[in-house]
């Protein structure tokens, strides 16, 4: 399988977000990553410190500039998260233009970070970015439920409401669409959230259909970081190996981030000790240690086809 | 699995495999944490047609290196170093290492003095006292070519025990000489690489074991190799910790798997490869890079006490 990302992420010393998280996991499976650092810092910003770099819009386009002159700049996909800034985020959006051109069949993976749990935590004025021009030139998306109500506009209180506006996120751009999580009611019961997918497809004949997917996962009690690019771009694989099959790409994504976590938990409460919270660097994702629930996610969630 | 993290200070090519790009992966397939500081950020390497990018400064290193120990998890059991070309990057550098020592006296510090090769220096010429005073006598295991060896001890190779023994005395205990002009037994072909380890065994004494591997020639330039040799040498000493000759073989066997699967992908015939098509075929060796076949020997030359 000769398969080209470009992904354009964090990089941290230690730990795994951003390109940390994306590149090994990608990887494995086979796939050739090259990967441009958006910043460079010591870990990510929920530890007590944090230092580092960060890249300008100007040495980002440098850096493509160097792939474009030795007519390198050839990839299959282009695979974005977490920005904070606006000038940078729309120099992705030049380059992933460009790239588009280079390569028509292009499917940019886009997980359109804003905030979660009602509030934005990246600024303001990426919002307007992100709905006019990234959105719009992305093929896959990854929005939580906050991210996915922002970019359209609407509430969602029942499922319903969640497949009008991954109707409407389609009607953005992207053909397939995956909201994260929701606050919608689980059927398994409160340990479990919601998640949706769809994806649209184009018939031979020219018609579209739509196929729509829920999956309930088990919540957990941690806050993880780097999760979402882990998820963004194990859907990125498993979307490459199933691209008419949402369901099984969901199930697969879904399955990974299960293991992942799983592993991660119970080494973070071994090292925090009994009645013990554990801290941000004993919560770093077991990646390598998951080696083979990547390479073969043995599939424990189930997702559901809804009409 | 036990524990083991490697701090990795080397560059960064967005596309490509040289520097963390050509050891990381592996490292992390073999299931090591590998903490990477990317020394520079460049669009490939320097090879190709064309390159652009950034440079860290030893300032900038600092301040990586400050968050980490702030949020004190500067706890490393390896690094892993290779090619520099600022004399004050290649300083703090040093500071770096000597603080983490004392974090953890059990710290094994693998390095790549990367100088030059062939007869000619390929670094600044100023790295060279850095290198030979500060970096070495750190050094827990080093990786010189012979150009090096000769370079860092200011002796020309003409046994193989004298510049390792040299190389010994000024701080390593374990020294591999990636590449020599050594005859082959087994002709022009191959060129001769050696190793020698000192390990103290569970009486007290102290051995000597040196070893001698022919391996095959490739008529193509590859960048990145050194670079994987090093992680990959950290990986199987890690796992042979007194046992060089297997740790050798393991690592020679990886490189000619990884080399011979490029060689492959590349460029029909009557073509020359392009450095884009001449790039490691790292993911695709994920399988050889777990558990190579052993296709290089080392052979023992001896066991000598000090």
């Amino acid at each position: 399988m000769e398969c080209r990302v470009l992904s354009i992420q964090s990089h941290v010393v230690r730990g795994y977000v951003g390109n940390k998280s994306a590149s090994f996991p990608l990887q494995v499976l086979g796939f050739e990553v090259d990967s441009i650092n958006s910043v460079q810092f010591s870990n990510h910003t929920g530890y007590s410190h944090w230092k580092g770099q960060v890249l300008t819009a100007d040495e980002l386009h440098v850096l493509y500039e160097g792939i474009k002159l030795n007519n390198v700049h050839h990839y299959d996909y282009v695979l974005t998260g977490y920005t904070r800034d606006t000038s940078f985020l729309e120099m992705v959006v030049d380059i992933v233009q460009e790239l588009k051109r280079a390569n028509p069949n292009l499917v940019y993976v886009c997980d359109p970070v804003l905030g979660d749990h009602g509030s934005m935590y990246v600024p303001q004025n990426l919002y307007p970015v992100y709905k006019n021009k990234v959105v719009p030139v992305a093929d896959i998306i990854t929005p939580n439920q906050f991210e996915a109500e922002l970019l359209t506009g609407k509430n969602i209180s029942t499922q319903k409401d969640a497949v009008e506006v991954m109707d409407l996120l389609h009607a953005m751009g992207p053909d397939t669409v995956v909201i994260t999580s929701s606050d919608l009611p689980p059927r398994l019961g409160d340990r479990f959230l919601v998640s949706l997918g769809s994806q649209r497809h184009v018939r031979p004949d020219g018609s579209r259909t739509t196929q729509r997917v829920r999956i309930e996962v088990p919540k957990v009690d941690a806050v993880f970081v780097g999760t979402g690019d882990l998820f963004a771009a194990m859907l990125l694989a498993w979307t490459h190996h199933y691209p008419n099959d949402l369901k099984t790409a969901c199930e697969k994504t879904f399955s990974v981030m299960h293991h992942v976590i799983q592993r991660t938990i119970s080494y973070a409460h071994d090292l925090a000790g009994p009645g013990r919270r554990p801290s941000p660097p004993q919560l770093e994702l077991r990646m390598v240690q998951s080696k083979a629930d990547i390479e073969d996610p043995a599939i424990v969630t189930e997702a559901t086809v809804i009409s | 699995m036990e524990e083991r993290r490697v701090l990795s200070i080397q560059s960064h090519v967005v596309r490509g495999y040289v520097g963390n790009k050509s050891a990381v992966f592996p490292l992390q397939v073999l299931g090591f944490e590998v903490d990477s500081i990317n020394s520079v950020q460049f669009s490939n390497h320097t090879g190709y047609a064309h390159w652009k990018g950034q440079v860290l400064t030893a300032e900038e290193l600092n301040v990586l290196y400050e968050g980490i120990k702030l949020n004190n998890v500067h706890h490393y059991d390896y690094i892993l170093t290779g090619y520099s070309r600022d004399t004050s990057f290649l300083e703090t550098v040093v500071d770096i290492i000597k603080e983490l020592k004392k974090a953890n006296p059990g710290l094994v510090y693998v390095c790549d003095p990367v100088l030059g090769d062939q007869g000619a220096m390929y670094v600044p010429e100023n790295l060279l006292p850095v290198y030979k005073n500060k970096v070495v006598p750190l050094a827990d295991i080093l990786t010189p070519n012979q150009f090096e060896a000769e370079l860092l001890t200011g002796r020309t190779i003409r046994t193989a025990a004298d510049v390792m023994d040299l190389l010994h005395d000024m701080g390593p205990e374990t020294v591999v000489l990636t590449s020599t002009d050594l005859l082959s037994k087994h002709g022009d072909q191959f060129l001769v690489a050696l190793g020698s380890q000192k390990i103290k065994k569970a009486d007290g004494t102290r051995v000597s074991q040196k070893i001698w591997m022919d391996i095959p020639k490739v008529d193509a330039v590859f960048v990145g190799t050194g670079d994987l040799f090093a992680a990959m040498l950290l990986a199987w000493t890690h796992h042979h910790p007194a046992d060089l000759k297997t740790a050798c073989e393991k690592t020679a066997s990886v490189m000619h798997h990884v080399i011979q699967r490029t060689i492959a992908y590349m460029a029909g015939p009557g073509k020359r490869p392009s450095p884009a098509q001449l790039e490691l075929r790292m993911v695709q060796s994920k399988a050889d890079i777990e558990n190579p076949a052993t296709v290089v020997r080392a052979e023992l030359l001896e066991t000598s006490v000090h």
